[in-house]
């Protein structure tokens, strides 16, 4: 019996051990995951580049911002404006403005009045300004009496100041406001009378001469005759920034203009001699700008600008004188074509340059003379390999995280969605310290990463086009790059049609540049 | 100053953490080869087996006094498609290494894991007056499904770039329960009649269950630079399985909660168990049960419902145009990919919540043509409450070549396969009863080359 259980016992012994033993679940103490390969596609960067912004930046920083004038139909305009050159009449009212003592040596005199060279003042009405009368009594008497100003009235009564002086003594007035006098004066000269009397009211011529001082004197008006004076105006320098830049190439804008706005407010004819204009190149040589039928010309070109007429009534009027260069009367857009970088005016003033003896004019204390010049650009042109270079500098000293020894390669796509008329080639040279060529991110040369939009009959984009670049690169090639200080960005602008076409940048074309990566990694 | 940061993390790739990966399958393939019986048709065909009682509580021997069931373990698991064990898992020392490298070929689009595993612990008989048998019983069984899209792991071992221009599905279904079972109940012997019933005391340890309305989450690479959206719409309720995903760094670091196998927890439920046996003649036995019915449980230990709501793209870098042209000092092209995670940012909320029991169904006969041959007829049917049900029904033949060997076969017929082949091999030396039963035998002996795994072995004695 013994001996008939033993063979079913053991092997049912045998089978449990055996199921037992295929549940165990030691195998899954230790899992790991396997060495394999996997590639990871992920986002790096994306950024919009506004067409606006990046001309803001071409153009010198230090530019205000309305140097780029964004017209209704989203061209824009650049314009470089030269200081403006002004000549205001207190450089004129200057003539009494400081103190002119003026010594009575008889009871009557005759003083000129101190108007600038060829000016002759006959009416004038007083803005500010003071007199002093000074008289001494010499005499064993008392004397009294008053000092006389005949030209000058106020509400129709002629300036008169009395006085009384004991024996021995002298008399000092205090300070006599002029504001509100009325000037008139039929040959520029002032006269002085004194009217002093004895005892008997008898007049006297008094030993010591009385003396009268003005000071401080300033006119809302003077009328005159002004006769031929020269004088300078302005001579400045226009920086044209966009052919400043490290950009190279062939660079047309389509009808630049030059314009000079001459805003006057002086009642006389003023000429405008131009005694230089000329724009100077890449090469510091000067080219004149020429034109055809916008100046008179004697010795120089000029300009007569319009004025406030005394004639008709005109007081207190600006008027305008407006002068265009353009590619239709003057030799500027061959000049640009060249590219140059600055523009440099003098222009001179001429009054009553005709000379007419009979001419009546005025200034108030307010007139002005402006000039400007300003050169103006509609971006609308086209370029042609028109290239810049840049250094950005670089740190990839965080990439010290990343472990790329376990990265096999990456795959960088580089995509443009280009909604501006312009095409851009781009290589970047990665450098070490001493600014040496590491690498290049493009291995066959620059690459046409931005492609133009496409444009309508206007030069205008319509579209978007897109550019895909993939930029395969090895993680030993990738290591050396992360060793790079600096890179050295160089990029040539084409507009549409390889640069054969005009087209107009607008305010609103962008550029989106954006980047992703594929990393295949050992895990 | 223009700075390029790269963030990575040695062993993570990219985005995805491993983590979430290794935990997702280690949990589906750890668990499948523990897992037992959805079908148990041999087990069934062998009522003089103490253990087949669990298929009928009316299986009882007649001429038996008591029973004391020793351990069992029923596995029942398969894998949709033919991916096996070793498909993933190979050794190196004594190292498991997970390579899904062969695996993922053999994938479906949709790949579903059924698990189901009985371990009785210990079970007792005892033939009272009157032919009643009073039965108790322990038993810890785990049960449920895993579905999961075959771009949940291609995408993490091939990394996103495959799929660039595509959305792919990451979002795992899950219905998973452990718990502990306490039966009594008792049978009555009417003669030609027996009848059975049984109340099963559920006491739950852990469990899984997403949720169906709230199911989605996407990965989208775009096939411009490779712009990542990630979209969730993704809940799931776990009793003391996962506590918290944090999703603040790379990947996800996944909370275990305590998963503690004690005997008894609030997580309370109950089952039902009816069987029936007729003897229609000498020869021939007809039975039918009902397994349980209106089993539930409620879990409210650890209980908590976890929710990723939210859509998020991550472009990369975005950096300011002007500082571009202005040539900028510093231009920050760090890479934060952790924040991508934050879409995930699960949110969590203590909320119980109640699981079903899949209801079952056996019926059968057997003919017994004479002391040593006979012939069964088992039908299984399984239902859950809101999955399809699920028919097998097996032919089984039974040879006992000595009083304390039998060995057997099935031929049987389910939803997954036409030709299932099932052998059972029962030693009885004296009190001892030893059994090995599977109902597809190609699958019972070599789990880690096969898809599906179905067996039964244990150990009682009876007296």
């Amino acid at each position: 019996m013994h001996k008939r259980l033993s063979l079913p016992i053991a092997l049912a012994i045998t089978l449990g051990l055996a199921f037992w033993s295929a549940c165990k679940k030691s195998d899954f103490q230790n899992a790991e995951l396997s060495d394999h390969q996997a590639e990871f596609a992920f986002p790096l960067f994306t950024t919009e580049l506004i067409l606006k912004n990046l001309l803001f930046n071409l153009v010198n920083d230090s530019l205000s911002s309305d140097t780029i004038f964004m017209n209704p139909d989203n061209t824009m305009t650049l314009f470089y404006s030269g200081d403006v050159a002004e000549k205001p009449a207190s450089d004129i009212f200057k003539f009494l403005d400081g103190t002119l003592p003026i010594l009575m040596t008889d009871t009557v005199i005759q003083n000129p009045i101190q108007s600038p060279d060829g000016v002759t003042i006959r009416v004038a009405d007083i803005l500010a300004g003071r007199i002093l009368m000074y008289i001494k009594n010499s005499t064993p008497d008392t004397i009294h009496g008053y000092f006389e100003i005949p030209q000058l009235s106020q509400s129709g009564v002629i300036f008169q100041h009395p006085f009384v002086v004991a024996p021995g003594l002298f008399y000092l007035s205090d300070t006599i406001s002029l504001i509100g006098y009325h000037l008139e004066s039929s040959n520029n000269t002032l006269t002085f009378k004194y009217f002093a009397y004895g005892p008997n009211n008898v007049r006297l011529k008094v030993p010591d001469f009385p003396v009268a001082v003005t000071s401080g004197l300033k006119f809302s008006y003077v009328e005159g005759y002004w006769g031929f004076q020269w004088y300078k105006l302005t001579r400045d320098t226009i920086e044209i920034d966009i052919n400043q830049t490290e950009l190279k190439g062939d660079l047309k804008i389509k009808n630049p203009k030059v314009t000079m706005r001459i805003s006057n407010s002086w009642g006389f004819p003023t000429r405008g001699q131009i005694k230089f204009l000329s724009f100077i190149g890449q090469h510091d040589e000067v080219i004149p700008l020429t034109s055809t039928g916008v100046f008179e010309q004697d010795s120089f070109n000029y300009v007569d600008f319009n004025y406030p007429s005394w004639l008709l009534g005109e007081v207190g009027q600006t008027k305008y004188t407006d002068i265009t260069l353009d590619a239709s009367n003057s030799n500027i857009a061959e000049i640009f074509n060249s590219q140059p970088t600055r523009l440099i005016y003098e222009v001179d003033g001429i009054s009553n340059a005709q000379l007419d003896p009979n001419l009546i004019g005025f200034i108030t204390d307010k007139s002005t003379i402006k000039l400007q010049l300003r050169v103006e650009l509609v971006l609308e042109g086209s370029v042609r390999n028109f290239g810049a270079e840049q250094t950005l500098n670089l740190d990839f000293s965080e990439l010290g995280s990343l472990d790329s020894a376990d990265i096999e390669n990456v795959e960088f796509k580089l995509v443009t969605e280009n909604g501006a008329p312009i095409s851009s080639n781009v290589q970047v040279y990665f450098r070490d310290d001493a600014q040496h060529n590491i690498d290049s991110l493009f291995l066959g040369g620059p690459v046409t990463l931005i492609k133009s939009a496409p444009i309508n009959s206007e030069g205008i984009a319509t579209g978007i086009t897109r550019t895909e670049e993939f930029i395969p690169m090895s993680a030993a090639r990738f290591d050396q790059i992360r060793t790079a200080k600096d890179a050295l960005l160089i990029t040539s602008f084409t507009t549409a049609n390889d640069g054969e076409t005009y087209v107009k940048l607008l305010s609103t074309d962008k550029i989106v540049v954006k980047m992703g990566v594929i990393v295949r990694k050992r895990l | 100053m223009l700075k390029t940061n790269l963030y990575y993390k040695k062993g993570l790739p990219g985005c995805f953490s491993r983590s979430i990966w290794v935990t997702s399958f280690l949990l589906v393939f750890l668990s499948a080869p523990k897992l037992s019986a959805q079908q148990e048709l041999m087990l069934h065909s062998l009522p003089d087996i103490w253990h087949s009682n669990a298929t009928n509580p009316s299986f009882f021997s007649a001429n038996k006094h008591f029973a004391l069931g020793l351990p069992g373990v029923s596995l029942v698991g398969s894998q949709s498609g033919n991916l096996t064990y070793n498909d993933i898992f190979h050794k190196e020392g004594d190292r498991t290494i997970v390579d899904f490298s062969n695996a993922l070929d053999k994938m479906d689009l949709q790949n579903t894991v059924l698990i189901e595993q009985r371990i009785e612990t210990v079970s007792l008989g005892l033939l009272l007056p009157g032919k009643i048998w009073l039965q108790a019983g322990h038993a810890n069984r785990v049960c449920g499904s895993i579905t999961y899209p075959k771009t949940l792991p291609a995408l993490i071992w091939e990394g996103n770039a495959p799929y660039i221009g595509q959305t792919v599905d990451i979002a795992m279904q899950a219905k998973l329960s452990n718990w502990n079972e306490w039966s009594v109940g008792f049978a009555k012997d009417f003669g030609k009649f027996k009848l059975g019933f049984r109340a099963k005391f559920l006491y739950g340890i852990a469990a899984l269950m997403t949720d169906d309305a709230h199911k989605t989450a996407t990965v989208t690479t775009s096939d411009d630079i490779y712009q990542l959206t990630l979209a969730t719409d993704y809940g799931f309720h776990s009793s003391s399985l996962i506590s918290s995903i944090d999703t603040t760094q790379y990947g996800f670091d996944v909370k275990f909660g305590k998963y503690n196998s004690k005997l008894f927890s609030k997580n309370k439920g109950l089952a039902l168990d009816i069987g029936g046996q007729y003897k229609l003649n000498e020869s021939v036995t007809l039975d039918f049960s009902l397994l349980d019915l209106g089993g539930k449980i409620k879990w409210k230990e650890e209980s908590n419902y976890l929710i990723s709501q939210g859509s998020y793209e991550y472009e990369g870098g975005i950096l300011p145009g002007e500082g571009i042209i202005e040539g900028w000092d510093s231009l920050d092209l760090s890479l934060k990919l952790d924040t991508i995670n934050d879409i995930f940012n699960f949110q969590k909320k203590a909320e119980e919540f109640t699981t079903t029991i899949p209801f079952r169904l056996y019926a059968g006969g057997q003919y017994e043509l004479n002391k040593k041959i006979s012939f069964g007829l088992s039908t299984y049917f399984q239902k859950s409450a809101d999955e399809k049900g699920v028919l097998a029904i097996g032919a089984s033949a039974r040879w006992k070549p000595l009083n304390w060997c039998s060995i057997g076969a099935m031929y049987s017929v389910n939803k997954q396969s036409a030709a299932n082949l099932g052998l059972h091999l029962v030693l009885t030396p004296g009190p001892l009863q030893v059994y090995f039963t599977s109902d597809d035998v190609l699958y019972a002996f070599s789990i880690k080359n096969s898809s599906k795994v179905n067996f039964r072995a244990g150990i009682s004695l009876i007296f």
